[in-house]
C-alpha cells in the first residue's frame, strides 16, 4: 500500500506525458483566477515534489537526469496541462498568456512583464534556445523523414521561431508535418534562459535541426547523432545559479530540502503569496505520512496509503482532494510462455481474481476496482463507448465455475487434491512478479496469490529488486505474469500504445504500425490480429491510427480496441488509480478543490500562478 | 554369571551418562534465567517444527484489514486481513531453519579450517588464515543484497548456505587459537608419538575438546544470522511471503504505517518480540553452556 516514489513518479509522469495538451485557441488560454494577490505575505510553504526527488549535488538544470529543478516553482513552461480527455489541447497559461493555432504552427503571446529572476525580460531568444534544446533531448524531431504527413508519439517538429514584436512569437511547424499535438508539445516544453543555456549550444544548431528534418537520410542521421551528443553536454551542464522565470527561484539545496525564494520579477508576482517554498526530501511514503501527522506539509503529493493512515492524516487537519488519474494497474502476460498464450486461460484467471477484494487490500484509498478490462480507465471508456458497446463488454465478475469450465475446455485437468494441471499433465503454478517498494502491488499480489491458490493454481508473489530491473527483465521475457501500468491516458492513443505498442512489438511511423514479434522490446507477444465479432482487426494499427485521429473521430476506433482488449485480455485491469492529494488549511488557504481537475493535474506552483494558495 | 555379565556394561554406561546429564541439569537450573532461556529455545524450536501443523493455509479477509486483537485473531490481522499469530507461528520455521543451517555450514567450514590450520601450522595455516581474513572482509549484508538480485532465497537452504559460507571466518579464527593451544598438550603429543594419523588426531582427539567452545561460538553467530536474514526480508529484497518475520516488519512499517498509527502496531511488535525473545533465549542459555564447558566456572560453583 505504501507505494514508494518510483511508482508514484511513474504514474504521474506517465499521466502528464500522456495527457499534456495542445492549445488550439486563444479561448483556451482563459485564466482561471482563483484568488487575490498575495505578494509574498504568506510565509513559508512546505511541500514535497513526488515527481522529482531532491538529489544532493545534482545541477539546477531541468535537462539533467535528476535535476534540482521543480516544475511550477522554478521550472517554467509556456503552458500547463489541464488533463482533459475531451480536449487534449486545453492548457492553463504559463509564460504564454495566450496562443492561437494556425496551419503554419502556433502564435503565442508572452505574458506581459515576463522576466527572469535576474531582472531581464523573457524574449524570443529564450523560446528559440529552449525549443532547440528539446531537439537535443529527444523530445523534438526527427520524424516523418519518409515524407509522412503526421507524427505519432510525443515528438514535435519546429522549423523556425520568429519574433513578431510586442511579445508575440510565431512557432512554425515543419512544412508537411501535421502533428495533432504540436501546440501542446511546444507549450509544455521546458523554457530556459538563453543567457544561461545559449552558450551551451553550437551556433549552427538550427542548421542541424534543418538537416534532421531534411530528406537527405544520411545528413539527417549525422545531424541526429550530433544533436544527441550535444544533448548530453546540455544535460551535464551545471549553471552557477538558478535563473528562473517561474514564481520562485532556488536559493540552495541540501540533502534534506530545497529552498526556493519568491521571484520578485515573476510576471504575476502579486499573486504569489508564499515568500518561500521548502521542498523536503523523503525516503519513502511512511516519511511523508510522518510529516503529515505533524502537520508539517502544506501540500502532500499522492502517496498510496492504507485507510488507517488516511484517517490519521485527516485527523491531523488535512483535506483530501481527488482528481482523475488516467492510470490503471493490471496483471499482464507474456504470451510466448504457455499456457498464457491461450485466451481461455487469461479469461479464466480474470474470472478467478476478485478485483474488489484485491483493490481493498492493495489500493484502498487511491484505487477503484476496474469495472472490466478495456485498456482505458472506467470513466474514460464510459464517456466514449455507447450504451450497447458497454453492455457488450464482459465484466468478468468472479465466477470460478466459469473459470473451471474454460480451463477444462482448453484441456486442463484437476487432480484429486484440487490442483490444476496443464494440458500436458504438468502441474500448473504461477509466479506473480512485482517490484520491491511498490507495496500496493505487493499487497495485492498476496490476495491474488491466495485466490488463485484456493482455486487450485498454486501461486506465489515474487519481487524484483527495483523498477529499472523489473522493466529490463520483463522486456527480456523473464516473467510470465506480472504487474503493468496501462490506460495511460487521457489520450486514448497513449493508452492503447501502452498495450499494443513497443511492448508488443509494434513501431509506429506516420500513423502506420509495423509489427515485429522478434523486437527486443516485445514481451507481450500477442498475436498480430484478433478476431472480434467476426471481424479481423490489427490492434497495433488501430492504436497507431488513434494517434493521428482527432478526439472527435476516435470513438469507433476505441470501440474496436475496447472490445478486442475485453475479449482477448492481453492484461487484466485490476484497479484504476485516483489522484488523491492532501492540502492543509492551516497556514495557507484557497487551495483547489475536488472537481478542479485542470489545476489538480499540476503542482502547487501552477496553482499559485493562477492566484491560488494564499497565506492566512 | 550371565546376569552379571549383562549388568556390568549397562551399569558402566549408566554411570557415564548420569554425571553429564546431572551437570547439565545443575547448570541449567542453577539460575532461573538459564532455565528460562532453555524454555524459550525449546518453545521456538517446537513452534518451528509443530507450529504449521496447527494451521491450514493462510486465509485473507479484505474486510478486516489491520483489525485489532479479538477471540478469532489473538494478535489481530495484517494488511490482507490474515491472522498475525498464524503468520508468526508458521514463520518461525524459516527463521529457525535458516539459522540452524547457517550454523551447520559455519561449523562445517569454520571448525574444519580452524582445526586444520591450528594443528598443521606453517604454510597450511598461513593459506587458510589468509582465506579466513578474506572471508572476514566480505561485508555480509551488502553481499546478500547483491546476491538477492540473482538468487531468490526462497528456501532456507539457500539463505543458510550463503550466511554460513560468508559467516565462518570468526569461528575459524577462534577455533584455530584453541587448536594451537591444544596441540601442545600432553595427550596430543602422546597421540603423535603413538603414530596416530593426522585425521584421527584432528577429528578424534582435538574436535571433542574444541566442540563445546565451537558450540558457544555458533550459538552467538546464530543471533547474527537471525538478524541478517530478517534484515534482508525487512529491506524487501527477497521473496515475498506473508509469514516471514522480516516481511511482516517491512509491511508493518512501510505499508501499514505502524510508526505513525497504533492500528498496525501489534503487527509490527509480534515478529519483533519473537526475534527479541529468541535472542534473549539464546543469550540466557549460553550462560549455562558456558558453565557446563568451562572447568574453571564449574570449580568455582
Amino acid at each position: 500500500m505504501s507505494r514508494p516514489k518510483p511508482l508514484v513518479a511513474a504514474i504521474a509522469v506517465a499521466t502528464i506525458a500522456a495527457t499534456a495538451l495542445s492549445a488550439c485557441s486563444g479561448s483556451s488560454a482563459k485564466k482561471s483566477n482563483g484568488g487575490s494577490g498575495g505578494g509574498g505575505t504568506g510565509g513559508v510553504f512546505t511541500s514535497i515534489d513526488a515527481n522529482n526527488k531532491i538529489t544532493a549535488g545534482a545541477p539546477m538544470n531541468p535537462f539533467n537526469a535528476a535535476p534540482n529543478m521543480f516544475l511550477g516553482y522554478n521550472q517554467m513552461q509556456l503552458g500547463f496541462t489541464k488533463n482533459d480527455p475531451s480536449d487534449p489541447n486545453a492548457l492553463l497559461p504559463g509564460l504564454a498568456a495566450s496562443w492561437t493555432a494556425s496551419d503554419a504552427g502556433l502564435t503565442i503571446q508572452l505574458q506581459p512583464g515576463a522576466k527572469w529572476s535576474d531582472g531581464t525580460p523573457v524574449t524570443v531568444a529564450d523560446i528559440k534556445t529552449s525549443l532547440a534544446i528539446a531537439y537535443t533531448q529527444g523530445t523534438a524531431g526527427p520524424v516523418a523523414s519518409a515524407g509522412g504527413t503526421v507524427v505519432a508519439g510525443s515528438n514535435f517538429e519546429v522549423s523556425d521561431v520568429k519574433d513578431l514584436g510586442g511579445g508575440k512569437i510565431e512557432i512554425d511547424q515543419q512544412p508537411g508535418v501535421k502533428n495533432l499535438y504540436f501546440q501542446r508539445l511546444v507549450l509544455t516544453s521546458t523554457i530556459v534562459s538563453d543567457k544561461v543555456y545559449g552558450g551551451q549550444l553550437p551556433a549552427d544548431i538550427w542548421t542541424q535541426i534543418a538537416a534532421v528534418q531534411g530528406t537527405d537520410q544520411a545528413a539527417a542521421g549525422a545531424a541526429a547523432t550530433k544533436l544527441a551528443a550535444e544533448g548530453k553536454t546540455i544535460a551535464a551542464f551545471a549553471p552557477a545559479k538558478d535563473v528562473s522565470a517561474g514564481p520562485f527561484v532556488e536559493t540552495r539545496v541540501n540533502p534534506g530540502e530545497a529552498l526556493l525564494d519568491r521571484n520578485q520579477y515573476f510576471y504575476a508576482a502579486s499573486k504569489i503569496s508564499p515568500k518561500q517554498v521548502i521542498l523536503r526530501s523523503y525516503s519513502g511514503n511512511q516519511q511523508i505520512w510522518g510529516y503529515m501527522n505533524g502537520g508539517e506539509l502544506d501540500f502532500a503529493p499522492y502517496t498510496s496509503m492504507p485507510t488507517n493512515i488516511l484517517n490519521q492524516v485527516l485527523g491531523a487537519g488535512y483535506t483530501r482532494v481527488d482528481a482523475p488519474s488516467y492510470v490503471s494497474a493490471s496483471i499482464a502476460f507474456n504470451e510466448k510462455q504457455a499456457p498464457y498464450n491461450l485466451t481461455p486461460v487469461r479469461q479464466a484467471l480474470a474470472y478467478v481474481i476478485d478485483r474488489d477484494a484485491v483493490t481493498k487490500v492493495g489500493e484502498p484509498v487511491g484505487g477503484i476496482a476496474a469495472p472490466t478490462t478495456t485498456g482505458l480507465v472506467g470513466s474514460q471508456s464510459d464517456s466514449i463507448l455507447s450504451g450497447d458497446q458497454k453492455a457488450a463488454l464482459n465484466p468478468y465478475k468472479v465466477d470460478t465455475a466459469k473459470a473451471a469450465s474454460l480451463l477444462q475446455g482448453a484441456g486442463f485437468t484437476k487432480d484429486g487434491s484440487g490442483k490444476w494441471h496443464l494440458p500436458n499433465g504438468q502441474p500448473w503454478t504461477i509466479t506473480l512478479q512485482t517490484v520491491n517498494g511498490f507495496s500496493d502491488w505487493i499487497a495485492a499480489s498476496t490476495i491474488i496469490a491466495n485466490e488463485l491458490t484456493q482455486f487450485g493454481i498454486p501461486t506465489t508473489a515474487a519481487i524484483t529488486a527495483d523498477f529499472a530491473t523489473y522493466q529490463k527483465e520483463m522486456a527480456a521475457g523473464k516473467y510470465a505474469v506480472g504487474w503493468w501500468l496501462v490506460a495511460l491516458g487521457p489520450q486514448t492513443d497513449k493508452a492503447y500504445a501502452r498495450i499494443y505498442g513497443s511492448a508488443d512489438g509494434y513501431s509506429v511511423t506516420g500513423g502506420q504500425a509495423t509489427h515485429n514479434d522478434a523486437a527486443p522490446t516485445n514481451w507481450e507477444h500477442t498475436p498480430a490480429t484478433y478476431t472480434v465479432n467476426g471481424q479481423s482487426i490489427d490492434p497495433g494499427q488501430l492504436a497507431a491510427q488513434l494517434s493521428v485521429t482527432p478526439v472527435s473521430g476516435q470513438a469507433p476506433i476505441v470501440a474496436q480496441l475496447a472490445a478486442a482488449t475485453n475479449q482477448e485480455l492481453p492484461m487484466i485491469q485490476i484497479w484504476n488509480y485516483t489522484h488523491v492529494v492532501f492540502t492543509l488549511d492551516k497556514r495557507f488557504t484557497n487551495f483547489p478543490k475536488t472537481g478542479q481537475d485542470a489545476l489538480l493535474a499540476n503542482p502547487p506552483g501552477v496553482w499559485m500562478m493562477q492566484g491560488y494558495v494564499q497565506g492566512k | 554369571m550371565a546376569v552379571t555379565a549383562n549388568l556390568a556394561p549397562t551399569g558402566i554406561r549408566a554411570g557415564r551418562r548420569r554425571p553429564a546429564l546431572t551437570a547439565f541439569r545443575k547448570a541449567v537450573t542453577r539460575k532461573p534465567g538459564r532455565l528460562i532461556g532453555l524454555i524459550i529455545i525449546v518453545f521456538f524450536v517446537l513452534m518451528g517444527i509443530c507450529g504449521p501443523w496447527f494451521y491450514g493455509r493462510l486465509a485473507v479477509d479484505p474486510n478486516a484489514l489491520y483489525a485489532g486483537p479479538s477471540a478469532k485473531h489473538w494478535l489481530g490481522t495484517d494488511f490482507a486481513g490474515s491472522d498475525v499469530l498464524q503468520e508468526v507461528v508458521t514463520g518461525a520455521r524459516y527463521v529457525l531453519a535458516t539459522a540452524a543451517l547457517s550454523a551447520f555450514f559455519t561449523s562445517l567450514f569454520g571448525v574444519t579450517v580452524g582445526l586444520v590450520a591450528g594443528y598443521q601450522r606453517g604454510l597450511t595455516d598461513s593459506v587458510l588464515m589468509r582465506l579466513t581474513d578474506f572471508v572476514l572482509t566480505i561485508p555480509g549484508l551488502p553481499l546478500l543484497i547483491i546476491l538477492s538480485t540473482v538468487w531468490s532465497f526462497g528456501s532456507p537452504w539457500e539463505m543458510g548456505l550463503v550466511l554460513g559460507v560468508t559467516g565462518w571466518g570468526g569461528v575459524a579464527r577462534a577455533v584455530r587459537s584453541q587448536a594451537l593451544s591444544l596441540r601442545e598438550r600432553g595427550f596430543l603429543e602422546a597421540a603423535r608419538g603413538l603414530g596416530l594419523s593426522r585425521r584421527h588426531i584432528i577429528f578424534k582427539e582435538m574436535l571433542p575438546n574444541i566442540a563445546p567452545y565451537a558450540t558457544m561460538q555458533l550459538m552467538l553467530s546464530m543471533i547474527a544470522f537471525v538478524g541478517a536474514e530478517v534484515g534482508l526480508f525487512f529491506l524487501g529484497l527477497v521473496p515475498f511471503s506473508s509469514t516471514n518475520w522480516g516481511v511482516m516488519l517491512n509491511q508493518a512499517v512501510f505499508s501499514g504505517g505502524a510508526m505513525e498509527t497504533p492500528s498496525a502496531l501489534i503487527y509490527l511488535l509480534a515478529p519483533l518480540i519473537c526475534i527479541l525473545l529468541l535472542t534473549l533465549g539464546i543469550v540466557l542459555f549460553l550462560d549455562a553452556i558456558d558453565e557446563l564447558f568451562n572447568p574453571r566456572l564449574r570449580e568455582r560453583v
